[in-house]
């Protein structure tokens, strides 16, 4: 399954189209704390998260993250918005809390597993 | 004629509802006479309302109060807005306001917020829950603060909680912070090595005290200065006119 099948599975807006949807969906990472995930979260990894901080972006690059999933109806701001495009990671979102993205994430990862 | 001012940048009063019942402004101005503080940035959570008491309090003493707030961002960063004139200090009061979180205190759980006079008197008890995160943006926060002449400082980056070091991973670049702090728990002069994203801007260390004890015993910052005023302070911060700062070592 691409990270844009699973997109569509889930039902997340695309805020950045970017190629890296066309990837395989190869395990997720959520938190909340950016250094968390600078530290712990694994290229090619879908990151869950409710900050819709820039930062975000960069934080994503630097890992080489498959996608950001930005949670709970939580709007990412328009540079948040801006600078994943210009830098090309997959920015999605929805009105769905976190618990259920990664649940419905985590069943998706593993089916036929 | 300039001179060493010993500064504190992070005060809770009563206000706070983690704060002890002795952060009355009052005493704190006492206190900050008698170890010999002369400048006490009153810092409380979201909120402003005991600034006032502070200032009247310190009228006289020779202890100079800067008004001052610990915000909450909703990133849940932790930011020092610090302003020279408390005209400045109620308009920033009167945006933050509207942000806050609708949620009630429960005082059982995270204490009560007294809003205080310079005599000790109680003025009233604030409902709202102080202790939670506004809608503001970290960015949007400080750029205000800016606006309004005032001085952003990421608090506590070297704690593990609220600190824009591990909420955001890193300082955003061109944010506009006039400084960071480190707590006590960061040995003074190790912090730009411990935290390189710290980068360049100017370090200064404060007590958050939320006891006389932690006021006392606390971290402070020293500015060569010639007034005690937050327009000073910044002049210190980037070196500017002859003013400097350092951490106590």
């Amino acid at each position: 399954m691409t990270l844009r099948e699973m997109a569509a599975a889930l039902e997340l807006t695309i805020v950045s189209d970017t190629a890296a949807l066309d990837q395989p969906l190869a395990g997720g990472y959520v938190s909340d704390l950016l250094s968390h995930v600078m530290g712990q979260a694994k290229a090619g990894q879908v990151w869950v998260t409710m900050q819709g901080h820039q930062n975000i972006v960069a934080v994503a690059s630097l890992v080489g993250l498959g996608a950001v999933i930005v949670t709970s109806g939580v709007e990412p701001e328009e540079q948040t918005v801006n600078k994943a495009i210009e830098q090309e990671v997959a920015l999605c979102m929805t009105k769905l809390p976190t618990y259920e993205v990664a649940g419905r994430l985590y069943q998706l990862d593993t089916a036929g597993k | 004629m300039m001179r060493w001012f010993r500064a504190d940048l992070h005060v809770h009063t009563v206000l706070s509802p983690c704060a002890a019942v002795e952060m009355t402004p009052r005493n704190i101005i006492r206190h900050a006479q008698a170890a010999g503080i002369d400048i006490v940035a009153i810092t409380d959570h979201n909120a402003g309302d005991n600034v006032a008491a502070a200032l009247r309090a310190a009228a006289g003493t020779g202890v100079a109060v800067l008004p001052g707030m610990e915000l909450q961002t909703r990133e849940e960063v932790h930011l020092l807005a610090l302003f020279g004139k408390m005209r400045d200090f109620m308009k920033w009061c009167g945006f933050v306001a509207p942000h806050r979180s609708p949620l009630l205190n429960d005082e059982a759980r995270f204490g009560p917020q007294f809003v205080v006079d310079e005599t000790d008197e109680l003025i009233r008890i604030e409902e709202t829950m102080l202790l939670a995160s506004t809608d503001l943006s970290l960015d949007e926060a400080v750029a205000q603060i800016n606006e309004w002449g005032g001085v952003a400082i990421a608090a506590h980056v070297d704690r593990p909680m609220f600190s824009c070091l591990t909420q955001l991973g890193f300082i955003p670049p061109d944010l506009g912070l006039a400084a960071v702090e480190v707590s006590r728990n960061t040995k003074p002069g190790t912090a730009r090595e411990k935290y390189p994203r710290i980068g360049r801007l100017p370090i200064v260390s404060s007590s958050d005290a939320h006891t006389i004890d932690d006021f006392i015993s606390g971290p402070k910052t020293m500015f060569l200065a010639e007034t005690p005023t937050l327009a000073e302070l910044r002049q210190a911060l980037t070196g500017e006119g002859g003013r400097r700062f350092r951490d106590p070592a």
